[in-house]
């Protein structure tokens, strides 16, 4: 009887769309709900959010707002009550700017590395397991971005297959952010991001970075993009 | 028959009761210093009431309490009345507690000052003279207070005796045939003391708040560990897990000859699930993850930043990853996505060229070309008073490609990249 009231209000609060997020139903895989940004074209894009139980990535030049992006999701996930994980071996985090993009930094596990190169990327590749294996995380954040391609190249060749079947059984995302592309799952995303012009605003001295925009392109599937903008934090 | 232990100056916290164990478990501790024994059925070991007080008598004097004061009866309350106003030994024979009683004072009794007042106008200066007032008399007087007062007076028992709980050690030890070496053995023996271990923390509501793991060694030196993860638990594979993470990163140097668990109890967590709140990670594999990082977490380099109320740029603190419920405010949606800065820990020294005051072109490393536009400078400084900051920023585009904070150092005049906004 209560196992059937339950399910009822559950029914209920579904049809209302009373939370933004709906709660996951019994027996729902969670894998099946993509995780999304809350961007409207880039969830398009995405055919609704990264998905999980995938190596997903993000890579762009300088910034192309790889960072903004993740954060955004960041945010979106841990103002909903989820965990991310982000793993910085390169320690480039700033936490100031999480906390300006909304991120709930109680709810976000940060490893900061020690030092660049390879000597941080097999630990960091460790903790990348660990956190995935725990499945206590919405999203695990890899961030290599700044990191030379040929300390990513000496990783054990099966690095990336080992996560993704790592993740495959995980209702958490793993994604990478990278100057370039580096590897994503066969259901994962491939994000490429390029920066246009800079917005500026006022005449010096009193000239001021409004933001940038970016231009993001799904890189699997070809012609298929969208454009995000980025404000300036202050 | 009961008996009542009264010390005048009390021993140290427990001590009483610890004596009073060791002839009965139903002792309640009324008072400090005020010890009340259950001594039903003992006449097996001790053949007369004067035998078994004797024994409590030697068992004090081994402690050196030789003003402890002992009686012996077969009330609760004569054996504690004449505990407290009699010195030394006093064994009441049955049926005699109201006139062991009756020469003793009437303060002995727990009167309020009120009642104490006017029984003294009355003239009444013993128990024996409340005991010998009519109960009727005194219950149209009194009330119902008046009739139980008398019966005190006279050694009449109220109520039951509610023995004190002994406290309640969890702890396990485990002495072994022949030592062993390395973790494997050790956690399948680790597995044989916390399952019941846990399993007696379970049956009395109680968690483990920490745990702490003591190896003999065979050179006889002890290896001790502390655990306390965020979350009290009670599951013997967490904290079989949380045992061998910690042994791995810091082992014992000579081989296990024995070892004991000792857990520190506290009470049960109370859950409150919630339809429309999103779950809360299970406390237990948290623990269990955030130990398997030791290596970072050692170091201090994994946890949840915080912001720090100040105005120097960057600061933050890593504080314990322990994420609690989500409040109202939080479920909000975010802002839209901004720019975040990829800084450089160290900032790089820069060199700058300069077109007036603005700057023109930056070399650093990793990061180098003409300033195509810029905003700027905004001035910040600070803590004058400790270490002191005083900078200029600036947000530069280079011709190269790349938004960049960059800024001058204006205590020792050296120009830094940040970092760049990505």
């Amino acid at each position: 009887m209560a196992s059937a009231i339950k399910d009822a209000l559950e029914d209920l609060l579904r049809s209302r769309r009373l939370q933004a997020e709906e709660p996951l139903l019994r027996g729902e895989d969670p894998r099946s709900r993509a995780l999304g940004t809350g961007i409207a074209g880039l969830d398009e894009l995405l055919l609704g959010g990264f998905p999980r139980g995938q190596i997903s990535e993000v890579h762009g030049a300088v910034s192309s707002g790889r960072t903004a992006l993740v954060l955004a999701l960041a945010a979106r996930l841990t103002r909903a009550g989820s965990l991310v994980a982000w793993v910085d071996p390169a320690d480039r985090l700033d936490p100031g700017s999480a906390a300006a993009a909304g991120v709930h930094l109680a709810r976000l596990l940060w490893l900061r590395g020690e030092r660049r190169g390879r000597e941080t990327l097999l630990p960091a590749v460790s903790a990348v397991g660990t956190l995935l294996g725990s499945g206590l995380f919405e999203a695990v954040v890899f961030d290599l971005a700044g990191i030379p391609a040929t300390a990513r190249q000496r990783l054990p060749g099966t690095t990336w297959i080992r996560l993704q079947r790592l993740i495959e059984d995980q209702p958490s995302a793993l994604i990478l952010i990278a100057d370039g592309h580096v590897s994503h799952g066969p259901g994962g995303a491939a994000l490429a991001m390029k920066a246009s012009a800079p917005r500026w605003s006022g005449a010096p001295p009193a000239r001021l970075l409004r933001g940038v925009g970016a231009e993001v392109r799904e890189a699997r599937r070809g012609l298929r993009g969208a454009t995000v903008e980025l404000q300036a934090c202050s | 028959m009961f008996g009542a232990l009264f010390a005048p100056v009390p021993p140290p916290d427990g001590a009483l009761l610890d004596l009073a164990r060791e002839f009965t478990p139903r002792v309640q501790s009324l008072a400090p210093g005020e010890v009340l024994l259950d001594l039903h059925g003992l006449g097996r070991v001790w053949a007369t009431p004067r035998d078994l007080a004797g024994a409590l008598l030697a068992a004090a004097h081994a402690r050196g309490w030789s003003d402890l004061r002992i009686a012996l009866a077969g009330t609760r309350v004569a054996a504690l009345v004449a505990a407290r106003g009699r010195d030394g030994l006093t064994v009441v024979p049955p049926g005699q507690e109201a006139a062991t009683l009756a020469p003793l004072p009437l303060d002995l009794l727990d009167l309020d000052e009120e009642r104490r007042d006017l029984f003294r106008r009355w003239g009444l200066g013993t128990l024996g003279d409340l005991g010998a007032l009519p109960a009727r008399g005194l219950a149209e007087r009194l009330g119902v207070e008046g009739p139980r007062l008398r019966r005190l007076a006279r050694g009449e028992d109220e109520a039951p005796l509610v023995p004190t709980p002994a406290p309640e050690t969890f702890a396990s030890t485990l002495e072994l045939e022949w030592p062993i070496d390395g973790l494997e053995p050790l956690s399948f023996l680790l597995a044989r003391v916390l399952e019941p271990l846990c399993a007696h923390l379970k049956e009395r509501g109680r968690r483990a708040a920490g745990m702490e793991l003591d190896l003999g060694l065979v050179d006889g030196r002890r290896h001790r560990r502390a655990l306390r993860p965020a979350a009290p638990s009670a599951e013997a594979r967490t904290w079989r897990t949380l045992m061998l993470l910690d042994l791995e990163a810091h082992p014992p140097d000579e081989s296990i000859q024995a070892f004991t668990v000792r857990a520190e109890p506290t009470s049960a967590r109370t859950v409150q699930f919630s339809l429309l709140d999103p779950a809360q990670p299970s406390p237990e594999r948290l623990a269990e993850t955030m130990a398997r990082l030791h290596e970072w977490t050692a170091a201090g380099r994994a946890g949840a930043p915080a912001l720090v109320d100040s105005h120097r740029p960057g600061a933050f603190v890593m504080e314990t990853f322990a994420p609690g419920p989500v409040s109202g405010a939080a479920l909000t949606g975010p802002p839209g996505p901004r720019l975040a800065l990829r800084v450089f820990r160290p900032p790089l020294p820069a060199q700058v060229a300069l077109r007036g005051a603005a700057p023109a072109f930056v070399s650093a490393g990793g990061v180098r070309g003409e300033v195509v536009e810029r905003a700027g400078p905004w001035r910040a400084s600070g803590d004058w008073w400790d270490v002191a900051w005083s900078r200029e920023e600036w947000d530069v585009a280079l011709a190269a490609g790349g938004l960049y904070r960059i800024f001058r150092d204006r205590l020792r005049d050296e120009w830094f990249v940040e970092g760049e906004l990505d």
